[in-house]
């Protein structure tokens, strides 16, 4: 009996997915594909909590259904405001379907082709790792690498963003300049989301040590609330100069650098965490990471620096 | 328990897919966006009860997308306001029906 619940629930879930993806990319009019890409992503942070991988539903949570979702609908009034909605020509629209079912081809032939992986045994490197939760074992002790160079490419895509700033608005503010009416619905729900979010965001990335959460969902966290706070009009976005938000964006990647040098100065290799100081330097790696991340995604959607009260926009 | 768990559960989606309908049909923007809001909501319920079912660290999950979920609500304001950094209330009041690609 439960059995048969349980397959009806997954295939519930297989279907709304489905259905929400096609609706995406079918059918006419912007505004209702990218309301159908934000709710996809929902609902892809409840099929991944659906197969057991919390992790990967609370990154897929918070940058799907928060960030990408107000970048996308800004994303969409601008292309308005431009008058530049037009749908794209329909031999356009036949070259990327093609394209999309070539690659949902290939991976349902690598799925039934490739081997199922071997299961790694994790029990003997996460006793020596220092935390215990797998997932933040494996991002900051045996692949610190990898998270290192990801730090650094966030960077290298905010600094990307800002050479799309014009000559003429390169020293004003980051953004398009948000105001709201003070005292309205969205200024006090600036003031009302930051404190419960900067507690919780970073509650994510101290549980995230033995638990579910981390540097990355934490810092999504802080990054919404830093968000919020300037769309609400109470905190003003800084320019490109600002030598505080400069330190803030390379601190992270900065103490994770000088983390991984010091591991050989203590005789471990560059970024090999002896199992003594594991769990110290992986809380301080993070605790660093999560600044940074949080200033770097924040900036990103807030994005390149735009003349106010008229000219451009 | 389990059993009307899954239950509760499948109701549950079967109210987000009504909303996937709304979202679909519309007609206004704000009708998609809103109907978006209450899958979100939906959402943070079928969290909270696969928490029981599962594992608690589902509820984790679900607290990130009750703070969240309005964030998309706040870029639809910005982008509905006429320099896309402002907020309707800001205008005087009027109707605000904004239909796909145009105002």
């Amino acid at each position: 009996m439960t059995l048969a619940l349980d397959l009806g629930l997954d295939l519930a879930f297989g279907a709304l997915i489905l259905a929400t993806a096609l609706a995406a990319v079918a059918g006419q009019g912007l505004f209702r594909a990218v309301v159908f890409f934000i709710t996809y992503g929902l609902l892809l942070a409840l099929v991944w909590a659906r197969l057991g991988a919390y992790d990967v539903a609370l990154a897929e949570g918070v940058i799907g259904a928060g960030l990408t979702g107000v970048l996308l609908l800004m994303a969409q009034g601008r292309l308005r405001r431009a008058d530049a909605l037009a749908d794209p020509p329909a031999r356009g629209k036949l070259a990327a379907a093609l394209a999309g079912a070539s690659v949902t081809a290939a991976l349902v032939w690598a799925w039934f082709t490739l081997p199922l992986p071997q299961r790694i045994d994790l029990d003997a490197p996460m006793a020596a790792s220092g935390v215990e939760n797998p997932v933040t074992a494996v991002l900051l002790n045996f692949r610190a690498w990898d998270t290192l160079l990801e730090s650094i490419v966030l960077l290298a895509a905010l600094v990307g963003l800002w050479m799309l700033a014009r000559d003429a608005e390169w020293r004003a503010p980051l953004g398009p300049g948000f105001h709201a009416r003070a005292g309205g619905v969205l200024s006090v729900f600036g003031r009302l989301l930051p404190p419960v979010g900067l507690i919780y965001g970073v509650w994510l990335v101290w549980a995230g040590a033995d638990q579910t959460g981390g540097a990355f969902q934490g810092g999504t966290v802080l990054a919404a609330v830093i968000l919020v706070a300037m769309m609400a009009g109470l905190a003003r976005a800084p320019r490109v100069g600002a030598p505080a938000w400069h330190a803030a964006l390379a601190f992270g990647p900065g103490v994770f650098l000088l983390a991984g040098i010091a591991m050989i100065a203590v005789g471990g290799g560059f970024l090999t965490l002896p199992p003594e100081f594991a769990k110290p330097v992986t809380v301080t790696i993070e605790a660093a990471l999560t600044l940074s991340i949080a200033v770097t995604l924040a900036l990103l959607v807030v994005g390149p620096p735009e003349q106010q009260n008229g000219g451009g926009t | 328990m389990t059993f009307w768990l899954h239950l509760i559960i499948l109701g549950l989606l079967g109210s987000l897919a009504g909303a996937l309908w709304r979202v679909w049909v519309g007609p206004a923007q704000a009708d998609r966006m809103m109907a978006a809001q209450l899958i979100g909501t939906t959402g943070i319920g079928v969290l909270v009860l696969l928490a029981v079912l599962q594992d608690w660290a589902a509820l984790t999950v679900a607290l990130a997308l009750a703070l969240l979920a309005a964030m998309a609500a706040i870029g639809f304001v910005k982008a509905a306001s006429s320099d896309g950094a402002g907020d309707p209330e800001e205008c005087a009041p009027g109707p605000t029906d904004a239909r796909d690609g145009q105002r």
